[in-house]
C-alpha cells in the first residue's frame, strides 16, 4: 500500500471498501480471521515481567515495573496495577513527540478495562498490609511498529507481561516491608485471561482486526473485551454507528475468537 | 458535459515512461559488490574520479562510498547505486501525486519527496483549447480550485524543481491527471529502475503475466489495476519481491518463474 | 516511591579470577548483535543489542520540520531523540523525558552531524528516535551506534558510519565496554565516538578521576573497540542485502 499519509486516497478506500464487500481483503485474510501473532516473553532484563508481540506488523513491547506504597483509603487491602501507553514516535509516522495524545490515552484505557473488569488482576493478593503497604504495578505499553490494530496487540501484551511477571515477596516487619526472597508470579497474581477482540466498519461492512490501511480508511471499530464465558468491556470508537443486532452478534463472535486464540496463544506457558 | 469529462480518462500504458529508463542495477559496468557508507572504493585517485554517490576524502588520496549500494565503475567515473534512499523530484518526472489541501489558488500534493508539491489550476487544463460548450457558460476551472478534490490521486509531471523552491506540478499531458480506480503501492524509489527493468523488459513481463494494468512513477509510486483482487495481490507480492532482491541477478527471469508457480499454487491464471 | 529490594553494588568489580563480575576480561566488549531495517514504517531503522541494552532507532527524513521555525534556510536540521522506556531501568523512571535525556539527545545529535550533508537540505530536517527499552550501562555509546546505523539504512548520504564504546576504571584498573554497574560504581567513565571518515573523536565525555597517562592509554583501547564495533556494524548493514544474494548465487547475469 502507498506510504502513510494523513490524508487517505479516495481509490484506496473505494478499493478496500469494494473488496470487503466481496468479502476480500487486500491481504488476502478472510473478514474474521486474525494476522498472525507471535508472543515472546521475559525480553527486559530490568523489568519485572515484559513480553514483546507481534500482530501482523504491528509490534508491541510491554514492561512491568513494581513500587510498594500506601493504599487507597477506600480499598485499604488491594493493590494497584496501573497502564500505560505511550506510541513512540519511531513506529510511523503519524505518532508525534510530547506528551500522550487521545490515541494513546485511549489505547491504555481499553486495555485498562479490559483487564481490570474481567477479574484478571488479583488485586487482594498484591497487599502487603492492611492500610500500610500494597504493590503498586506498572504496565506500560509501548508500541514499537504501529500497522493497525493496536488495542488487540497491546491487551494481548499486558496480560502476558503480567503472566510473565516475577515480584518480589515483602513481608511486613515492624512497621518495614522486608523481601522474604521469594517471588510473587504470574500465577498468583493472574485470574481470568480476558482478550480485548477489535473491529473495523466501513460503510455498513465489519471485519475483525484491522489493519493499517482498513483502520485508515475505517468509519469506526468496536473493542470488546470478554473473559471465557462474560463480557468486560465494550468500546466504540470513531463515527460509524452499529446497530443492536451487529452487537449482539459481534459480542458472540468475540467470545468464540477469543476462546480460540487464548487457547492457540497459551499463555499460561510463559509463568515463571 | 464534457466539461467534466477529465482530459486523462485515457488508461494509461507503459510504454511512454520504459524506453527512457534504464536498469542501472543490471548495467554491465554495475558490480553486485556491496558498499557501504566511508567504504574505501579506490586509492588511485589518478584515473578515477567520484561520481554520484561517491566523494574524495578530504586529502584527495581515496574515493569513498556515502551510500548503502552497488559499485559501479563507468568509464572514468565510479558510482554507487544506492539500495535506499529518498524521492528528489526533477524536471520531467512523472510522478503519483496524493491531494493533500488546497486553496483558491493552489493544490497541495504529496509527492513522496522533501517538500510538497505545488499545482496550480493553470497547470490542470489545456491551453489554446476552446473554453466552454456550445457557447455556452465559459469554464472557470483554469483559475479554480474545483476540478480535484482532497484525497485525489493524480498522475503528475514536475515542471520545475529546485533546491529552494516548492516543486510545480502539472497534469497537462499525456496520461497525466486523476486515477479514478485501481491502487497505489509505494516501493524504494531507488529500486524503481529494477522494477522497470531493461528497456522495460520487467514490467512487460509483470504486465503480461498478471494481466494488470501498470504505471511505474520514478517517486516510488506504482498504480495498478487488474480484473480481480488475485491478481492484483500476486502483482502486489511480485512488485515486493522485486524490491527485496533488487540487488540480485537474474531477477527477471526468477520473477518469472515466481509469477508462473504462484498462479499455479493459488489457482488463478 | 520505595522497592523491595535495593539497588546495591558490591565492594569489588573484579572477581577472584581477575574476570569482572559478568566474566569478561578487562578488555573484552559485552556480545553485540545489530539489525537493519528492522521497523517497516520509518524511512531507515535498525535496533541493537549490546549486552543487556537493547535499543531500536528509527529515523524519518528528510521532511519538513515541525514547528516551522525551527527549519533553517541555509541547511538541513538534525534531531535526535534519546528516549528510555519506563522498565528499562532498576527503579521505574518517569514517562516524561528527564533533563537527562535531553542532554544525551544533544549530544547524539551533534555527534552524528559531522557525517550527514545537510547543507543539501536547506529547511527540512532529519529525525532520529532512539528507544532504549533495556538499559545496562553505556547506552549514550549504544544509541550513537545504532543511531549511525539507521541513518545509513535510510540511505541518506554519510561521509562514514560513526562507532562508539565506554571506556572507564574500576578498582584502579582501565577496562573497555562498562556495564551498568561497572558505571554507577566504578572510578571513572569516559564515553566516546569516532567518526571514520576523518578517525577523530565526536562524542567525548569524561567524568571520575584518572591520570593523563591513563587518560591516553584509554584513548588508544578506545580505539582497538571501536575499531571492532566499526567491523559488527559494517557486517550489520550487509548482512540484510547479502543474505539474498547468497540465496540466489550462480543466477546469471543480465538475463
Amino acid at each position: 500500500m502507498m506510504n502513510i499519509k494523513r490524508v487517505i486516497s479516495t481509490i484506496e478506500k473505494n478499493y478496500i471498501l469494494s473488496n470487503l464487500k466481496k468479502g476480500e481483503r487486500i491481504d488476502g485474510r478472510g473478514l474474521w480471521d486474525y494476522r498472525d501473532w507471535t508472543v515472546k516473553c521475559d525480553v527486559i532484563t530490568s523489568a519485572e515481567g515484559s513480553s514483546e508481540v507481534t500482530l501482523g506488523d504491528t509490534k508491541v513491547i510491554t514492561g512491568l515495573k513494581y513500587e510498594v506504597g500506601p493504599p487507597f483509603p477506600d480499598l485499604p487491602n488491594e493493590g494497584v496495577c496501573t497502564f500505560m501507553a505511550e506510541l513512540l514516535p519511531l513506529a510511523s509516522p503519524l505518532f508525534e513527540r510530547g506528551p500522550p495524545d487521545e490515541q494513546s490515552i485511549e489505547l491504555a484505557r481499553v486495555v485498562d478495562r479490559g483487564i481490570r473488569h474481567a477479574d484478571c488482576v488479583q488485586t487482594k493478593k498484591l497487599c502487603i498490609k492492611e492500610n500500610e503497604m500494597v504493590y503498586i504495578l506498572f504496565v506500560d505499553i509501548y508500541v514499537i511498529n504501529y500497522s493497525g490494530n493496536l488495542i488487540d496487540a497491546g491487551g494481548i501484551s499486558a496480560l502476558s507481561a503480567l503472566i510473565s511477571s516475577q515480584i518480589p515477596e515483602g513481608k511486613w516487619v515492624d512497621g518495614n516491608v522486608e523481601w522474604t526472597g521469594n517471588y510473587l508470579t504470574g500465577e498468583t497474581i493472574v485470574n481470568e485471561l480476558p482478550m480485548v477482540v477489535t473491529y473495523g466498519k466501513i460503510g455498513d461492512m465489519i471485519f475483525l482486526d484491522p489493519s493499517l490501511p482498513e483502520e485508515l480508511v475505517c468509519d469506526g471499530m468496536l473493542s470488546i473485551s470478554v473473559t471465557e464465558n462474560k463480557l468486560a468491556s465494550i468500546q466504540k470508537s470513531g463515527t460509524a454507528t452499529f446497530s443492536m443486532e451487529e452487537i449482539e452478534m459481534l459480542v458472540k463472535k468475540s467470545m468464540e475468537l477469543a476462546k480460540k486464540i487464548i487457547k492457540e496463544l497459551n499463555l499460561w506457558q510463559y509463568k515463571r | 458535459m464534457e466539461n467534466d469529462q477529465d482530459d486523462s480518462t485515457e488508461e494509461p500504458t507503459t510504454e511512454d515512461n520504459e524506453d527512457e529508463e534504464i536498469d542501472e542495477f543490471d548495467d554491465d559496468e554495475t558490480t553486485r559488490d556491496l558498499v557501504v557508507p566511508g567504504e574505501i572504493l579506490t586509492e588511485d585517485t589518478e584515473n578515477f574520479l567520484p561520481g554520484r554517490g561517491t566523494i574524495f576524502n578530504s586529502e584527495r588520496t581515496k574515493i569513498i562510498s556515502l551510500n548503502i549500494g552497488l559499485k559501479q565503475v563507468k568509464k572514468n567515473y565510479i558510482n554507487v547505486i544506492p539500495l535506499r534512499g529518498f524521492y528528489t523530484p526533477r524536471p520531467g518526472d512523472k510522478i503519483i501525486a496524493l491531494v493533500l489541501d488546497k486553496n483558491p489558488v493552489k493544490y497541495i500534493c504529496d509527492i513522496n519527496a522533501k517538500e510538497e508539491g505545488i499545482l496550480k489550476p493553470k497547470n490542470t487544463v489545456k491551453r489554446g483549447k476552446p473554453r466552454g460548450f456550445r457557447g455556452g457558460a465559459p469554464n472557470h476551472q483554469d483559475d479554480s480550485t474545483e476540478k480535484y478534490e482532497v484525497g485525489d490521486i493524480l498522475i503528475v509531471k514536475v515542471l520545475s524543481a529546485d533546491r529552494l523552491n516548492a516543486p510545480e506540478l502539472t497534469t497537462v499531458g499525456k496520461y497525466l491527471g486523476k486515477r479514478r480506480d485501481g491502487l497505489v503501492i509505494s516501493i524504494d524509489p531507488p529500486k524503481i529502475p529494477r522494477v522497470i527493468g531493461r528497456s522495460g523488459s520487467m514490467i512487460k513481463m509483470l504486465k503480461n503475466l498478471t494481466n494488470c494494468n501498470i504505471f511505474v512513477t520514478q517517486n516510488g509510486r506504482i498504480w495498478l489495476k487488474g480484473g480481480d483482487i488475485a491478481h492484483e495481490r500476486l502483482l502486489i507480492d511480485a512488485i515486493k519481491k522485486i524490491e527485496r532482491e533488487a540487488h540480485t541477478v537474474g531477477l527477471t527471469d526468477r520473477m518469472s518463474v515466481y509469477i508462473e508457480n504462484e498462479k499455479k499454487i493459488r489457482g488463478i491464471n | 516511591m520505595p522497592l523491595i529490594i535495593k539497588d546495591e553494588y558490591p565492594e569489588k568489580l573484579f572477581r577472584e579470577d581477575g574476570k569482572r563480575l559478568d566474566g569478561r576480561d578487562k578488555h573484552e566488549l559485552r556480545p553485540i548483535k545489530m539489525e537493519v531495517g528492522v521497523l517497516e514504517n520509518a524511512d531507515g531503522s535498525a535496533y541493537l543489542e549490546w549486552g543487556n541494552n537493547k535499543i531500536y532507532a528509527a529515523v524519518y527524513g528528510p521532511r519538513e520540520v515541525h514547528p516551522h521555525h525551527l527549519a533553517k534556510p541555509d541547511k538541513g536540521i538534525l534531531r535526535v531523540f534519546y528516549r528510555m522506556a519506563t522498565f528499562s531501568v532498576f527503579e521505574r523512571k518517569r514517562p516524561a523525558p528527564g533533563r537527562r535525556e535531553k542532554e544525551i539527545s544533544m549530544v547524539v545529535t551533534d555527534c552524528l552531524d559531522p557525517v550527514l550533508f545537510l547543507e543539501l537540505y536547506p529547511g527540512t530536517s532529519f529525525e532520529v528516535f532512539i528507544n532504549v527499552m533495556d538499559a545496562d550501562g553505556g547506552t549514550r555509546c549504544a544509541s550513537t551506534t545504532v543511531a549511525a546505523l539507521a541513518l545509513a539504512d535510510a540511505g541518506i548520504p554519510m561521509r562514514s558510519l560513526v562507532s562508539a564504546v565506554a571506556m572507564g576504571k574500576i578498582d584502579g584498573e582501565l577496562i573497555t565496554d562498562l556495564s551498568g554497574i561497572e558505571d554507577k560504581a566504578g572510578e571513572a567513565d569516559l564515553p566516546c565516538a569516532i567518526t571514520w571518515f576523518n578517525e577523530e573523536l565526536s562524542l567525548l565525555q569524561f567524568d571520575g578521576t584518572m591520570d593523563i597517562k591513563e587518560f591516553s592509554e584509554c584513548l588508544v583501547l578506545a580505539k582497538e573497540a571501536l575499531n571492532k564495533i566499526h567491523e559488527i556494524q559494517l557486517e550489520a548493514l550487509k548482512k540484510k542485502y547479502i543474505d539474498i544474494q547468497e540465496q540466489y548465487k550462480g543466477g546469471e547475469k543480465g538475463a
